[in-house]
């Protein structure tokens, strides 16, 4: 991996070498020639939205389990409290 | 069966837990996709019944359920506000049905009294509302109550101008096996 770094458009950028799969390659290159620009371009933008999409899921899989934790380990009366029931004793009332 | 792409939804306060308890993949594969939506009044519940729990626990159990509201505190997604759109719906709501459509609850030795059971007949107006108002479908656990205010709202349409129907989707129709 090459350290040239860069600034372009504002964002800072790194030359590197990639050793990509010869069909995902071909497919960028033709989606390069189809839109006109170059190939990085087109791999930057499908790295991003790999990146994205990596993210999106793990914060999913985070919250699901916050949420799993969140409601474990009560009781009925307790989860009726939770889902804004207020139970007491009806001595109390 | 209720398909997790065709969301998003929002989340009644009885439907989260009820989700995260009993159909953890058809939860796991809606926040996949889509965010939690709830209204601002689930997350005051929730948090009035943290704090409740709280108090009356004693000793580890204290930590333990503090431990559960962070978790839970920390998992919010969208949270929709009671802004002034929602607030006149929810008065319109709440002045078509001024009392709750069941008993309050009652559990063994337990009870609801009868100001908790009207200010939850509130809080139900002011979720239905928002949902109204996001244009979202309503995932509930609390036939009783959104099914009374989703028929006052058909009735009485005039009252609701470009808005409505309430959309209704009841805990149960959400299967566990999607794909």
């Amino acid at each position: 991996m090459t350290a040239t770094r860069h600034r372009a458009g504002g964002s800072k950028k790194r030359r590197t070498t990639l050793t990509l799969p010869v069909d995902s390659l071909t497919q960028a290159e033709r989606i390069a020639r189809a839109r006109k620009v170059n190939l990085s371009t087109v791999i930057s933008e499908a790295i991003s939205e790999g990146l994205r999409v990596h993210s999106a899921l793990e914060r999913s899989e985070q919250v699901f389990n916050a949420y799993k934790k969140a409601f474990s380990g009560f009781t009925d009366d307790e989860m009726a409290i939770l889902e804004g029931i207020i139970l007491e004793p009806a001595s109390r009332r | 069966m209720v398909d997790p792409r065709s969301g998003p939804f929002l989340f009644d306060t009885s439907a989260e837990s009820w989700l995260a308890r009993t159909q953890s993949n058809w939860l796991r594969e809606y926040l996949s996709l889509h965010q939690l939506h709830i209204s601002a009044i689930a997350v005051l519940e929730r948090s009035r019944g943290y704090s409740l729990l709280y108090r009356r626990a004693s000793g580890d159990r204290k930590e333990s359920i503090e431990a559960r509201r962070f978790a839970y505190l920390s998992g919010l997604g969208r949270v929709w506000p009671l802004d002034g759109a929602v607030a006149v719906v929810a008065g319109e709501i709440m002045a078509l049905l001024p009392d709750a459509p069941t008993s309050p609850r009652r559990s063994h030795h337990l009870a609801e009294s009868r100001a908790e059971r009207l200010s939850r007949w509130r809080f139900d107006g002011m979720i239905a509302a928002t949902a109204l108002v996001a244009r979202l479908p309503l995932i509930h656990n609390n036939a009783a109550d959104f099914e009374a205010i989703r028929s006052s709202i058909e009735r009485s349409p005039g009252r609701f101008p470009d808005l409505g129907p309430l959309e209704l989707i009841r805990c149960q129709l959400l299967s566990e096996t999607v794909h």
